[in-house]
């Protein structure tokens, strides 16, 4: 289980995040949800370790990494996926799934990534950053299949994609949680977060203000406040 | 055809050892986006330190190249990424200064401490010739399979090893490959010690066949340049062959050109004429910037108050007019250094104002000096002589503009680095330039019963001339083209949107700043009544660069300040061995100030700008907060301040949280 225990935290000067406690429980998905601004990205980048916050605990498992750089968390099974496209643009694709995949077992895990996006499989040699987005987003999402990871993080990942491809990235998301991960996932499309998820967390103002089950939250006024 | 043969050998042989420093440079700017103009700096230190080693204490060759390698490449590599780490963020102009610094700084270190003549550097590879057609020394096929193994293993670490790729994509983004689990820093610190390692072993290899000499084993170096070129500063197979496409050109011009007049200077410049040519003709979409993605923008200091700014001036003038009465026989001192006052005021112009680095300045004051002396010798009247020196400068800028118009940033600093080089071996030396026996006569100008020939009437010919070349920077930075500077400086994307012609804005400030870089290049012969080659050594070019940089932030009183820094104050330090480490220090410090910066000063300034952008945008929020219905939690309104789950919030949302983490244990 993840858990973020009471945290503050912020950017030089101003404070985003207040108190916020959060758990992921194991192989299940939690829902982030709240309005732009409301700190959901800041709470995953504390959670990955990118931004140290100013007071709180991060424990995945029992231990405790608060103070643990990016790559240590992630090599302890921490594995966020970014706002925006999460690839190395200058690389080819097949050198983005190398660095992705855990030590040795390269190729196996190209193997598996095409299988997953079959695009991505014509599309191996060619450099990462002529790629569509969709199909850039393809190539940051493999990581979470490939890095063997105990909870994936999403931020935004079907932001400004064609139906369809968003679509065939829930599809993924359903498999990825097959796969026994538990997920923490900032949707802006709340209903089909709501769907899958099976717990829901509400931030506002970077406070949480609503824990529930997602049909508690379902016809609330708070969802209409969330999506008006 | 034998000596051809021979020519093609010794080529190659030196070839391999400007694409072994070559591909490290590549290394290092592909993984840090710092472009090592230090490269052949830190070649030069290694050499030194394996002489110290071998030649005063006898360690035995191997053991001395070791610690030589170790010391100077991991040492100095782990030094270097975490400079390259502090100017991560950099404008370009920062990461070129502080590399620059260190190109100053560790050469004239190197002269104060072993003395600025050359010494004898032993053989230590074997060099008995083997039969293979011609014959060829150990030597030269030793370094040749070095080089070649080099680069085949260095092809495939980048090609296959995760580490390898992993050094291509840090640059980039290190957030996003320290989430895939590998550590940005070691990554960094393994391109840093790689690169480095490979200067420092070039430097011992290269040292033998010229000797111990800071300076010539620098520039040797440098040449790689023209190698990383050929490789467009990322391909290390390209870098490789562009190493011995260098050496070889190198050598042939040597055999076949260096014999006929006129064309003396081409050899030795060869490997800039490749570099620049190169340059010019590779195709921008091969010219990829490393590391700009992090870059920030050039900050300027913000405009000084007029009850400040003007008693400041008005003082100041004052005390430059009377100052011949105080300094007595040091006024030469201030001559030059009003000189140099013009010459920063035009650098400013491009570096500080636009962005751009030129680092050939010199060649822009060594034009208009040179074409001042001759239309003296025309009969030209003398101010005439001094300005029209100035229009003939302008377009030498010109010519410089279309590298900057084709190329970005770091492209356009070591352009002009080759061109200031070329410059100076092919053009300065010949006839033309400076005459056949490199040094014209330069006359001071006469005015009836005025002694503006004495020292204090030229002292005044001089000011007079430095307060209108100031005037000229004052006008161009208030005028509309000075909003256009800084807005290419800020972003030349945006002012391309804009409907800007960015050319011709480019064209335009290396036109004033050669102009006026000529006119103080014109003034400066008539100081000491003649005017050489010598006077504009490239590397002074970089001094200038790098006093720039520690002189403030200021249009006008950044040039007074490094003009008195660079010209006035050594001229007052009569300690020899204090003089000797004046351009060391100046090297340094302009590292520290480039490199500073990322860390204290202005990354405070930068946060404060954010901070008020985000407290300019909190009234919108307000307002939204304001129009939306109050925030519910599980039915029941909460609180105005809507800050739940806080401390003293609603405790029903504790009481969610707890039953979800309750029910994670179910
Ligand atoms: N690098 C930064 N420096 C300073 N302030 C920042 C930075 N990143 C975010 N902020 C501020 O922190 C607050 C929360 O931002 P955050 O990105 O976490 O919101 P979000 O919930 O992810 O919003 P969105 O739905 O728009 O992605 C915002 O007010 C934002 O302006
Ligand atoms: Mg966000």
């Amino acid at each position: 289980m993840l858990e973020l225990l009471d945290i503050n935290a912020g950017y030089e000067g101003s404070t985003v995040l207040r108190n916020v406690t959060l758990y992921v429980p194991d192989r299940s998905v939690v829902a982030l949800l709240g309005p732009n601004g409301a700190g959901k990205t800041t709470t995953l980048r504390v959670a990955s370790g990118l931004l140290d916050p100013a007071q709180g605990r991060i424990v995945l498992d029992g231990v405790d990494m608060t103070r643990w750089p990016p790559f240590a968390r992630a090599e302890r099974g921490m594995c966020l996926i970014p706002e925006g496209r999460g690839v190395f643009a200058a690389l080819s694709v097949r050198d983005n799934l190398r660095l992705q995949s855990e030590p040795g077992s390269e190729s196996d895990s190209i193997d598996r990534a095409t299988q997953t996006f079959p695009r991505l499989g014509q599309r191996l040699n060619q450099v990462a950053g002529t790629l569509s987005g969709g199909e850039q987003q393809m190539l940051a999402l493999a990581r979470a299949y490939l890095a063997n990871a105990k909870v994936v993080l999403l931020d935004e990942v079907s932001m400004g994609l064609a139906p369809v491809i968003v679509d065939e990235i829930f599809e993924f998301i359903d498999r990825l949680r097959s796969t026994g991960v538990s997920l923490l996932i900032v949707e802006q499309y709340v209903q089909r977060a709501l769907d899958i998820a099976d717990y829901v967390y509400v931030l506002n103002r970077g406070a949480i203000n609503f824990v529930g089950e997602p049909q508690e939250i379902e016809g609330e006024a708070i969802l209409e406040s969330y999506l008006g | 055809m034998n000596a051809f043969i021979v020519a093609v050998i010794l080529g190659l042989a030196t070839g391999s050892i400007y694409a072994l420093a070559a591909m490290g440079l590549v290394l290092t700017y592909k993984t840090s986006g710092i472009f090592n103009f230090a490269q052949g700096a830190v070649a030069a230190a290694a050499a030194y330190l394996f002489y110290t080693l071998r030649q005063s204490d006898g360690i035995p060759w191997p053991i001395a190249a070791l610690i030589s390698v170790a010391l100077i490449g991991v040492v100095g590599g782990l030094l270097l990424e975490r400079m390259g780490y502090a100017l991560r963020e950099a404008p370009v102009a920062s990461k070129v200064v502080a590399t620059v610094g260190l190109l100053v700084g560790i050469p004239a270190l190197l002269a104060a401490w072993y003395g600025s003549s050359s010494r004898p550097f032993d053989h230590f590879l074997p060099s008995h010739p083997v039969h293979l057609f011609v014959n060829v020394g150990t030597d030269q096929i030793i370094i040749f399979l070095l080089a070649s193994a080099s680069a085949v293993g260095l092809s495939l670490f980048f090609r296959r090893a995760r580490l390898g790729i992993g050094m291509q994509a840090v640059v980039d983004d290190p957030d996003l490959l320290s989430l895939q689990a590998r550590n940005p820093i070691v990554v960094r610190r393994w391109a840093w010690t790689i690169g480095t390692s490979f200067a420092a072993v070039s430097g011992i290899l290269i040292a033998p066949t010229i000797g111990l000499d800071a300076p010539i084993l620098t520039l040797l170096v440098v040449q790689a340049f023209g190698a990383a070129a050929i490789g467009s500063f990322t391909s290390i197979p390209r870098t490789y062959v562009g190493g011995l496409i260098v050496g070889v050109t190198t050598a042939l011009s040597q055999l076949y050109l260096a014999s006929h007049s006129g064309f003396q200077g081409v050899p030795p410049s060869m490997p800039f004429i490749i570099l620049f040519v190169v340059l010019l003709v590779t195709p921008k979409r091969l010219l990829l910037e490393k590391g700009t993605r992090l870059a920030r923008r050039l900050d300027f200091a913000p405009a000084l108050n007029k009850r400040i700014s003007v008693p400041t001036t008005l003082v100041g003038l004052g005390l430059l007019i009377a100052l011949p009465q105080f300094v007595g026989f040091r006024l030469p001192l201030y001559m030059t250094g009003l000189l140099f006052v013009i010459l920063f005021a035009s650098l400013g112009l491009l570096v500080r104002t636009s962005g751009q680095v030129s680092l050939c300045h010199l060649a822009f004051a060594a034009v208009g000096a040179s074409s001042f002396a001759h239309f003296e010798s025309f009969g030209i009247p003398w101010p005439l002589a001094v300005l029209l020196a100035g229009l003939v400068t302008v377009p030498i800028g010109a010519i410089l503009a279309i590298p900057a118009i084709r190329l970005p940033g770091i492209y356009l600093a070591i352009a002009t680095f080759g061109f200031g080089i070329l410059m100076q071996r092919f053009v300065f030396t010949n006839r033309v330039m400076f005459g056949s026996t490199d040094s014209l006569t330069a006359p001071r100008p006469h005015l009836g019963s005025f002694h503006l020939g004495t020292d204090t009437g030229y002292y005044y010919v001089i000011l007079g001339i430095t307060v209108a070349c100031c005037v000229v920077v004052v006008l161009v930075q208030r005028s509309r083209l000075g909003r256009l500077l800084r807005a290419l400086g800020d972003s030349p994307v945006a002012l391309d949107a804009h409907g800007t012609n960015t050319n011709f804005v480019r064209l335009l400030v290396f036109a004033i700043s050669a102009g006026l870089a000529g006119i103080a290049g014109a003034l400066s012969g008539p100081v000491t009544g003649f005017t050489d080659g010598l006077t504009f050594d490239y590397s002074i070019s970089l001094l200038l660069l790098a006093v720039l940089a520690l002189s403030g932030r200021r249009a006008l009183a950044s040039a007074f300040i490094a003009g008195g820094l660079l010209q006035v104050v050594p001229g007052y330090i009569t300690n020899a061995t204090v003089s000797a480490y004046v351009p060391a220090f100046f090297g340094v410090a302009a590292v520290a100030v480039a490199v500073v910066p990322g860390i204290g000063f202005a990354k405070r300034f930068l946060v404060a700008r954010r901070v008020r952008e985000r407290r300019g945008a909190s009234p919108v929020a307000e307002r939204r907060a304001l129009v939306r219905p109050e925030v519910v939690v599980a039915g029941a309104p909460l609180s105005g301040t809507g800050r739940a789950g806080g401390r003293n919030g609603d405790n029903r949302v504790a009481e969610r949280v707890e039953m979800a983490r309750l029910g994670a244990h179910q």
